[in-house]
Protein backbone atom coordinates (compact mmCIF):
# COMPACT_ATOMS: atom_id res chain seq x y z
CA UNK A 1 0.00 0.00 0.00
CA UNK A 2 2.60 2.24 1.03
CA UNK A 3 5.69 1.77 -0.82
CA UNK A 4 8.27 3.95 -2.81
CA UNK A 5 8.78 2.65 -6.31
CA UNK A 6 10.19 3.57 -10.06
CA UNK A 7 6.57 5.38 -10.60
CA UNK A 8 8.30 8.30 -8.16
CA UNK A 9 10.51 8.84 -11.36
CA UNK A 10 7.82 8.85 -13.30
CA UNK A 11 5.61 11.01 -11.55
CA UNK A 12 8.71 13.56 -11.02
CA UNK A 13 9.01 13.64 -14.81
CA UNK A 14 5.07 13.98 -15.68
CA UNK A 15 5.90 17.51 -13.35
CA UNK A 16 8.77 18.59 -15.27
CA UNK A 17 6.65 18.05 -18.46
CA UNK A 18 3.41 19.26 -16.99
CA UNK A 19 5.51 22.10 -16.17
CA UNK A 20 7.14 23.11 -19.65
CA UNK A 21 3.28 22.27 -21.03
CA UNK A 22 1.52 24.28 -18.72
CA UNK A 23 4.12 27.30 -19.27
CA UNK A 24 3.91 26.77 -23.01
CA UNK A 25 0.45 26.77 -23.66
CA UNK A 26 -1.25 28.50 -20.22
CA UNK A 27 1.19 31.12 -18.28
CA UNK A 28 3.33 31.95 -20.79
CA UNK A 29 0.73 33.66 -23.34
CA UNK A 30 -1.69 34.96 -20.40
CA UNK A 31 1.21 36.33 -19.27
CA UNK A 32 2.16 37.89 -21.84
CA UNK A 33 -0.96 39.39 -22.84
CA UNK A 34 -1.19 40.96 -19.40
CA UNK A 35 2.42 42.49 -20.05
CA UNK A 36 1.73 43.68 -23.59
CA UNK A 37 -1.31 45.19 -21.84
CA UNK A 38 0.20 46.64 -19.26
CA UNK A 39 2.46 47.94 -21.73
CA UNK A 40 -0.12 49.58 -24.17
CA UNK A 41 -1.72 51.92 -21.08
CA UNK A 42 1.80 52.50 -19.99
CA UNK A 43 2.40 53.61 -23.46
CA UNK A 44 -0.79 55.07 -23.65
CA UNK A 45 -0.40 57.32 -20.45
CA UNK A 46 3.06 58.56 -21.29
CA UNK A 47 1.16 59.76 -24.85
CA UNK A 48 -0.91 61.60 -23.39
CA UNK A 49 1.69 62.82 -20.93
CA UNK A 50 3.53 63.67 -23.90
CA UNK A 51 0.58 65.25 -25.67
CA UNK A 52 -0.18 67.51 -23.03
CA UNK A 53 3.13 68.63 -22.47
CA UNK A 54 3.02 69.76 -25.46
CA UNK A 55 -0.24 71.42 -25.12
CA UNK A 56 1.45 72.86 -22.77
CA UNK A 57 4.53 74.17 -24.80
CA UNK A 58 2.55 75.33 -27.64
CA UNK A 59 0.36 77.60 -24.83
CA UNK A 60 2.82 79.29 -23.44
CA UNK A 61 4.95 79.80 -27.16
CA UNK A 62 1.36 81.40 -28.23
CA UNK A 63 1.14 83.49 -24.79
CA UNK A 64 4.75 84.73 -25.60
CA UNK A 65 4.15 85.24 -29.30
CA UNK A 66 0.81 87.06 -28.47
CA UNK A 67 2.31 89.14 -25.40
CA UNK A 68 4.61 90.00 -27.99
CA UNK A 69 2.69 91.03 -30.73
CA UNK A 70 0.49 93.40 -27.97
CA UNK A 71 3.98 94.50 -27.22
CA UNK A 72 4.92 95.32 -30.76
CA UNK A 73 1.55 97.04 -31.69
CA UNK A 74 1.39 99.37 -29.36
CA UNK A 75 5.39 100.28 -30.31
CA UNK A 76 4.19 100.79 -33.73
CA UNK A 77 1.11 102.56 -32.83
CA UNK A 78 3.93 104.89 -30.53
CA UNK A 79 6.35 104.75 -33.47
CA UNK A 80 3.52 106.40 -36.19
CA UNK A 81 1.97 108.49 -33.67
CA UNK A 82 5.71 110.07 -33.13
CA UNK A 83 6.53 110.49 -37.00
CA UNK A 84 3.14 111.93 -37.75
CA UNK A 85 3.65 114.39 -34.98
CA UNK A 86 7.30 114.74 -35.99
CA UNK A 87 5.95 115.61 -39.47
CA UNK A 88 2.83 117.70 -38.47
CA UNK A 89 5.44 119.69 -36.32
CA UNK A 90 7.53 120.29 -39.42
CA UNK A 91 4.72 120.88 -42.00
CA UNK A 92 3.63 123.29 -39.26
CA UNK A 93 7.15 125.24 -39.14
CA UNK A 94 7.32 124.87 -43.19
CA UNK A 95 4.16 126.54 -43.59
CA UNK A 96 5.10 129.25 -40.33
CA UNK A 97 8.70 130.00 -42.52
CA UNK A 98 6.89 130.06 -45.64
CA UNK A 99 4.49 132.54 -44.45
CA UNK A 100 7.01 134.57 -42.80
CA UNK A 101 9.24 134.84 -45.71
CA UNK A 102 6.09 135.61 -48.45
CA UNK A 103 5.06 137.84 -45.51
CA UNK A 104 8.77 139.72 -45.58
CA UNK A 105 8.74 139.71 -49.11
CA UNK A 106 6.19 141.16 -49.87
CA UNK A 107 6.79 144.09 -47.08
CA UNK A 108 9.76 144.38 -49.07
CA UNK A 109 8.33 145.03 -52.72
CA UNK A 110 5.99 147.19 -50.85
CA UNK A 111 9.04 149.12 -49.73
CA UNK A 112 11.05 148.88 -52.95
CA UNK A 113 7.48 150.29 -55.09
CA UNK A 114 7.16 153.17 -52.19
CA UNK A 115 11.18 153.89 -52.77
CA UNK A 116 10.15 153.87 -56.62
CA UNK A 117 7.33 155.90 -56.42
CA UNK A 118 9.03 157.72 -54.41
CA UNK A 119 11.80 158.73 -56.32
CA UNK A 120 9.56 158.81 -59.62
CA UNK A 121 8.35 161.79 -58.03
CA UNK A 122 11.14 163.08 -56.66
CA UNK A 123 12.39 163.32 -60.44
CA UNK A 124 8.99 164.18 -61.70
CA UNK A 125 8.70 167.04 -59.01
CA UNK A 126 12.80 168.44 -59.38
CA UNK A 127 11.39 168.89 -63.21
CA UNK A 128 8.07 170.57 -62.94
CA UNK A 129 10.55 172.56 -60.24
CA UNK A 130 13.00 173.00 -62.96
CA UNK A 131 10.34 173.75 -65.87
CA UNK A 132 8.57 176.11 -63.64
CA UNK A 133 11.91 177.96 -62.34
CA UNK A 134 12.65 177.80 -66.28
CA UNK A 135 9.03 179.65 -66.66
CA UNK A 136 9.37 181.98 -64.25
CA UNK A 137 12.77 182.68 -65.26
CA UNK A 138 12.82 182.45 -68.87
CA UNK A 139 8.96 183.93 -69.32
CA UNK A 140 7.08 187.36 -69.06
CA UNK A 141 6.24 188.00 -65.80
CA UNK A 142 2.79 187.99 -66.27
CA UNK A 143 0.52 188.24 -62.79
CA UNK A 144 -1.38 186.13 -64.75
CA UNK A 145 0.23 183.45 -65.96
CA UNK A 146 2.33 183.31 -63.10
CA UNK A 147 -0.49 182.60 -60.89
CA UNK A 148 -1.51 179.41 -63.22
CA UNK A 149 1.34 178.34 -62.98
CA UNK A 150 1.49 177.85 -59.53
CA UNK A 151 -1.48 177.18 -59.22
CA UNK A 152 -0.71 174.35 -61.47
CA UNK A 153 2.41 173.34 -59.47
CA UNK A 154 0.94 173.24 -56.63
CA UNK A 155 -1.99 171.13 -57.90
CA UNK A 156 0.44 169.01 -59.85
CA UNK A 157 2.76 168.72 -56.26
CA UNK A 158 -0.87 168.25 -54.19
CA UNK A 159 -1.62 165.54 -56.51
CA UNK A 160 1.76 163.66 -56.21
CA UNK A 161 1.73 163.99 -52.83
CA UNK A 162 -1.67 162.89 -52.27
CA UNK A 163 -0.39 159.86 -54.60
CA UNK A 164 2.58 159.50 -52.87
CA UNK A 165 0.78 159.40 -49.47
CA UNK A 166 -1.95 157.18 -50.36
CA UNK B 1 -20.23 12.66 -7.90
CA UNK B 2 -18.02 9.25 -7.33
CA UNK B 3 -20.62 7.43 -8.95
CA UNK B 4 -18.31 4.27 -10.24
CA UNK B 5 -17.02 4.21 -6.24
CA UNK B 6 -21.18 4.17 -4.55
CA UNK B 7 -21.72 1.59 -7.06
CA UNK B 8 -18.43 -0.25 -6.55
CA UNK B 9 -19.72 0.11 -2.68
CA UNK B 10 -22.99 -1.20 -3.14
CA UNK B 11 -21.46 -4.11 -5.14
CA UNK B 12 -20.16 -4.61 -2.38
CA UNK B 13 -22.80 -5.04 -0.25
CA UNK B 14 -24.56 -7.41 -2.34
CA UNK B 15 -21.99 -9.50 -2.68
CA UNK B 16 -23.53 -12.69 -2.58
CA UNK B 17 -20.44 -13.78 -0.22
CA UNK B 18 -21.13 -10.86 2.52
CA UNK B 19 -25.17 -12.29 2.68
CA UNK B 20 -24.54 -15.47 3.34
CA UNK B 21 -21.38 -15.25 6.29
CA UNK B 22 -22.36 -12.14 8.51
CA UNK B 23 -20.03 -10.90 11.53
CA UNK B 24 -17.03 -11.78 11.40
CA UNK B 25 -16.63 -11.64 7.82
CA UNK B 26 -18.09 -8.06 7.55
CA UNK B 27 -15.03 -6.40 9.10
CA UNK B 28 -13.00 -9.06 6.86
CA UNK B 29 -14.69 -8.04 3.88
CA UNK B 30 -14.45 -3.80 4.85
CA UNK B 31 -10.67 -4.35 5.37
CA UNK B 32 -10.57 -5.90 1.62
CA UNK B 33 -12.30 -3.36 -0.10
CA UNK B 34 -10.57 -0.65 1.80
CA UNK B 35 -7.48 -2.36 0.93
CA UNK B 36 -8.62 -2.67 -2.84
CA UNK B 37 -9.68 1.15 -2.94
CA UNK B 38 -5.96 2.10 -1.02
CA UNK B 39 -4.12 -0.04 -3.28
CA UNK B 40 -2.34 1.56 -6.03
CA UNK B 41 -2.88 -1.04 -8.35
CA UNK B 42 -0.35 -1.58 -11.55
CA UNK B 43 -2.38 -0.82 -14.74
CA UNK B 44 0.39 -2.30 -17.29
CA UNK B 45 3.47 -2.83 -16.87
CA UNK B 46 5.94 -1.86 -19.94
CA UNK B 47 8.73 -4.10 -20.68
CA UNK B 48 11.97 -1.85 -19.47
CA UNK B 49 10.61 0.31 -17.00
CA UNK B 50 7.82 -2.14 -15.43
CA UNK B 51 4.99 -1.54 -13.90
CA UNK B 52 3.27 1.98 -14.07
CA UNK B 53 0.59 2.25 -11.42
CA UNK B 54 -2.74 3.62 -11.33
CA UNK B 55 -1.67 7.14 -10.09
CA UNK B 56 0.88 8.26 -13.10
CA UNK B 57 -1.87 6.82 -15.55
CA UNK B 58 -4.01 9.46 -13.73
CA UNK B 59 -1.62 12.05 -13.68
CA UNK B 60 -1.63 11.59 -17.53
CA UNK B 61 -4.98 11.89 -17.61
CA UNK B 62 -5.49 15.13 -15.88
CA UNK B 63 -2.12 16.55 -17.64
CA UNK B 64 -3.76 15.56 -20.75
CA UNK B 65 -7.03 17.42 -19.66
CA UNK B 66 -5.00 20.39 -17.84
CA UNK B 67 -3.11 21.18 -21.02
CA UNK B 68 -6.25 20.45 -23.48
CA UNK B 69 -8.34 23.18 -21.06
CA UNK B 70 -5.14 25.74 -21.29
CA UNK B 71 -4.85 25.11 -25.42
CA UNK B 72 -9.11 25.94 -25.34
CA UNK B 73 -9.08 28.76 -23.54
CA UNK B 74 -5.65 30.61 -24.51
CA UNK B 75 -6.59 30.12 -28.10
CA UNK B 76 -7.98 33.63 -29.01
CA UNK B 77 -6.42 36.00 -26.10
CA UNK B 78 -6.54 39.83 -27.02
CA UNK B 79 -4.10 42.25 -25.94
CA UNK B 80 -7.84 44.48 -26.21
CA UNK B 81 -11.40 44.12 -25.51
CA UNK B 82 -11.02 40.51 -23.85
CA UNK B 83 -13.76 38.14 -23.27
CA UNK B 84 -15.06 37.46 -20.11
CA UNK B 85 -13.40 33.73 -20.29
CA UNK B 86 -10.19 35.41 -21.00
CA UNK B 87 -10.81 37.98 -17.66
CA UNK B 88 -11.73 35.25 -15.24
CA UNK B 89 -8.50 33.60 -16.67
CA UNK B 90 -6.28 36.23 -16.38
CA UNK B 91 -7.56 37.28 -12.70
CA UNK B 92 -6.54 33.59 -12.01
CA UNK B 93 -3.46 34.09 -13.25
CA UNK B 94 -2.76 37.65 -11.80
CA UNK B 95 -4.52 36.78 -8.24
CA UNK B 96 -1.49 33.34 -8.45
CA UNK B 97 1.04 36.07 -9.88
CA UNK B 98 0.29 38.15 -6.90
CA UNK B 99 0.25 35.87 -4.22
CA UNK B 100 3.81 34.27 -4.93
CA UNK B 101 5.58 37.53 -5.80
CA UNK B 102 4.21 38.38 -2.77
CA UNK B 103 5.94 35.57 -0.66
CA UNK B 104 8.82 35.22 -3.24
CA UNK B 105 9.73 38.72 -4.27
CA UNK B 106 8.81 40.04 -7.37
CA UNK B 107 12.80 39.86 -8.31
CA UNK B 108 12.03 35.88 -8.03
CA UNK B 109 9.36 35.98 -9.85
CA UNK B 110 10.70 33.02 -12.67
CA UNK B 111 10.17 30.30 -9.99
CA UNK B 112 6.08 31.68 -10.09
CA UNK B 113 5.30 29.52 -13.43
CA UNK B 114 6.77 26.15 -11.48
CA UNK B 115 4.53 27.08 -8.54
CA UNK B 116 1.22 28.07 -10.55
CA UNK B 117 1.93 24.44 -11.98
CA UNK B 118 1.99 22.84 -8.98
CA UNK B 119 -0.94 24.88 -7.73
CA UNK B 120 -3.08 23.89 -10.85
CA UNK B 121 -1.96 19.99 -10.47
CA UNK B 122 -2.55 19.68 -6.61
CA UNK B 123 -5.68 21.34 -7.00
CA UNK B 124 -6.99 19.19 -9.71
CA UNK B 125 -5.40 15.84 -8.47
CA UNK B 126 -6.96 16.39 -4.87
CA UNK B 127 -10.31 17.45 -6.65
CA UNK B 128 -10.44 14.78 -9.25
CA UNK B 129 -12.17 11.86 -7.10
CA UNK B 130 -15.80 13.57 -6.65
CA UNK B 131 -15.26 15.39 -10.50
CA UNK B 132 -14.79 12.13 -12.55
CA UNK B 133 -14.15 8.81 -9.96
CA UNK B 134 -10.80 8.79 -10.10
CA UNK B 135 -9.06 8.01 -7.45
CA UNK B 136 -6.54 10.78 -6.24
CA UNK B 137 -3.43 10.11 -7.56
CA UNK B 138 -2.05 12.47 -4.32
CA UNK B 139 -2.92 9.39 -2.14
CA UNK B 140 -0.22 7.72 -3.62
CA UNK B 141 2.99 8.24 -1.51
CA UNK B 142 5.33 8.21 -4.79
CA UNK B 143 3.52 11.43 -5.97
CA UNK B 144 3.39 13.57 -2.87
CA UNK B 145 7.32 11.90 -2.55
CA UNK B 146 8.29 13.07 -6.09
CA UNK B 147 6.41 16.89 -5.54
CA UNK B 148 8.34 16.47 -2.69
CA UNK B 149 11.80 15.96 -4.18
CA UNK B 150 11.42 18.58 -6.55
CA UNK B 151 10.50 21.34 -4.02
CA UNK B 152 13.51 20.04 -2.25
CA UNK B 153 15.43 20.83 -5.26
CA UNK B 154 13.62 24.08 -6.09
CA UNK B 155 14.29 25.58 -2.23
CA UNK B 156 17.53 24.88 -2.14
CA UNK B 157 18.72 25.43 -6.03
CA UNK B 158 17.10 29.20 -5.26
CA UNK B 159 18.94 29.51 -2.51
CA UNK B 160 22.21 28.32 -4.05
CA UNK B 161 21.54 30.72 -7.19
CA UNK B 162 20.94 33.42 -4.92
CA UNK B 163 23.48 33.81 -2.53
CA UNK B 164 26.15 31.33 -4.23
CA UNK B 165 27.35 27.83 -2.96
CA UNK B 166 29.58 29.76 -1.05
CA UNK B 167 26.79 31.78 1.07
CA UNK B 168 24.61 28.41 1.20
CA UNK B 169 27.11 26.29 2.56
CA UNK B 170 27.89 28.33 5.07
CA UNK B 171 24.56 28.97 6.11
CA UNK B 172 24.28 25.84 7.44
CA UNK B 173 26.58 27.21 10.63
CA UNK B 174 24.29 30.12 11.55
CA UNK B 175 23.68 31.57 13.79
CA UNK B 176 25.84 29.30 15.66
CA UNK B 177 28.11 26.07 14.51
CA UNK B 178 26.25 24.04 16.72
CA UNK B 179 22.83 23.78 15.17
CA UNK B 180 24.55 22.51 11.88
CA UNK B 181 23.35 19.29 12.22
CA UNK B 182 19.22 20.26 12.50
CA UNK B 183 20.08 22.43 9.41
CA UNK B 184 21.72 19.91 7.42
CA UNK B 185 18.19 17.65 8.81
CA UNK B 186 15.77 20.65 7.43
CA UNK B 187 16.69 20.08 3.99
CA UNK B 188 14.96 16.90 3.88
CA UNK B 189 12.40 17.68 7.08
CA UNK B 190 10.92 20.26 4.94
CA UNK B 191 10.10 18.28 1.75
CA UNK B 192 9.28 15.54 4.18
CA UNK B 193 6.76 17.28 6.04
CA UNK B 194 5.62 18.85 2.22
CA UNK B 195 4.78 15.50 1.34
CA UNK B 196 3.74 13.43 4.95
CA UNK B 197 1.01 15.83 4.91
CA UNK B 198 -0.25 16.13 1.42
CA UNK B 199 -0.55 12.40 1.33
CA UNK B 200 -2.17 12.11 5.20
CA UNK B 201 -4.64 14.30 4.17
CA UNK B 202 -5.17 12.93 1.36
CA UNK B 203 -5.18 9.52 2.67
CA UNK B 204 -6.88 10.10 5.24
CA UNK B 205 -9.46 11.72 3.53
CA UNK B 206 -9.81 8.97 0.76
CA UNK B 207 -10.14 6.43 3.75
CA UNK B 208 -13.09 7.88 5.76
CA UNK B 209 -14.72 8.84 2.40
CA UNK B 210 -14.35 4.95 1.60
CA UNK B 211 -15.56 3.97 4.84
CA UNK B 212 -18.95 6.35 4.82
CA UNK B 213 -19.30 5.41 1.05
CA UNK B 214 -19.07 1.47 2.79
CA UNK B 215 -21.66 2.17 5.54
CA UNK B 216 -23.91 5.24 3.93
CA UNK B 217 -23.88 4.62 0.37
CA UNK B 218 -26.57 7.17 -0.27
CA UNK B 219 -26.57 10.62 0.07
CA UNK B 220 -24.23 11.38 3.09
CA UNK B 221 -20.77 10.99 1.45
CA UNK B 222 -22.02 14.09 -0.66
CA UNK B 223 -21.44 17.03 1.92
CA UNK B 224 -18.53 14.85 3.48
CA UNK B 225 -17.18 14.58 0.14
CA UNK B 226 -17.64 18.59 -0.47
CA UNK B 227 -15.76 19.11 2.69
CA UNK B 228 -12.92 15.97 2.17
CA UNK B 229 -12.25 16.41 -1.48
CA UNK B 230 -13.09 19.85 -2.49
CA UNK B 231 -12.53 21.66 0.51
CA UNK B 232 -9.45 19.78 2.32
CA UNK B 233 -7.86 19.20 -1.32
CA UNK B 234 -7.53 22.82 -2.30
CA UNK B 235 -6.68 24.02 1.04
CA UNK B 236 -3.81 21.38 0.61
CA UNK B 237 -2.95 22.51 -2.47
CA UNK B 238 -2.79 26.15 -1.27
CA UNK B 239 -0.68 25.21 1.78
CA UNK B 240 2.06 22.98 -0.25
CA UNK B 241 3.05 26.05 -2.88
CA UNK B 242 2.70 28.12 0.02
CA UNK B 243 4.77 26.07 2.43
CA UNK B 244 7.02 25.55 -1.22
CA UNK B 245 7.13 29.63 -1.55
CA UNK B 246 8.10 30.30 2.04
CA UNK B 247 10.99 27.73 2.17
CA UNK B 248 12.31 29.45 -0.77
CA UNK B 249 12.29 32.68 0.81
CA UNK B 250 13.58 31.60 3.80
CA UNK B 251 16.25 29.71 1.97
CA UNK B 252 16.97 32.91 -0.19
CA UNK B 253 17.21 35.33 2.57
Amino acid sequence: MISINLNLVWNIINLIVLYLLLKHFLIGPVMKVMEQRRQMIEEGFKSAQTAQDDANRLKQEYETALSGAKQESVQLIEDARKSAKAEYDRIISEAGEKADTMLESAKESVLIEREQTMKELKSQIAGLAAASAAKIIGGNADDKESRDLYDQFLKEAGEGDGNADK
Amino acid sequence: MSKSDAQTAQAHQSDPYRKTDKGGSNTGNLTETLMEELNCETVFTLPVVGGISESVVVTWILMAMLVLLSIIFVRNLRVENPGKVQLALEAGISWAQDFFEGVIGKENRRYVPYLITVLLYLAAANTIAPLLGFKPPTKDLNVTAGLAIMSMCLIEFSGIRKNGLKHWVKHFAQPIPVVAPIMVLEIVIRPLSLCMRLFGNMLAGFVVLELLKFFVPLIVPIPVSFYFDIFDGLLQAYVFVFLTALFMTEEME
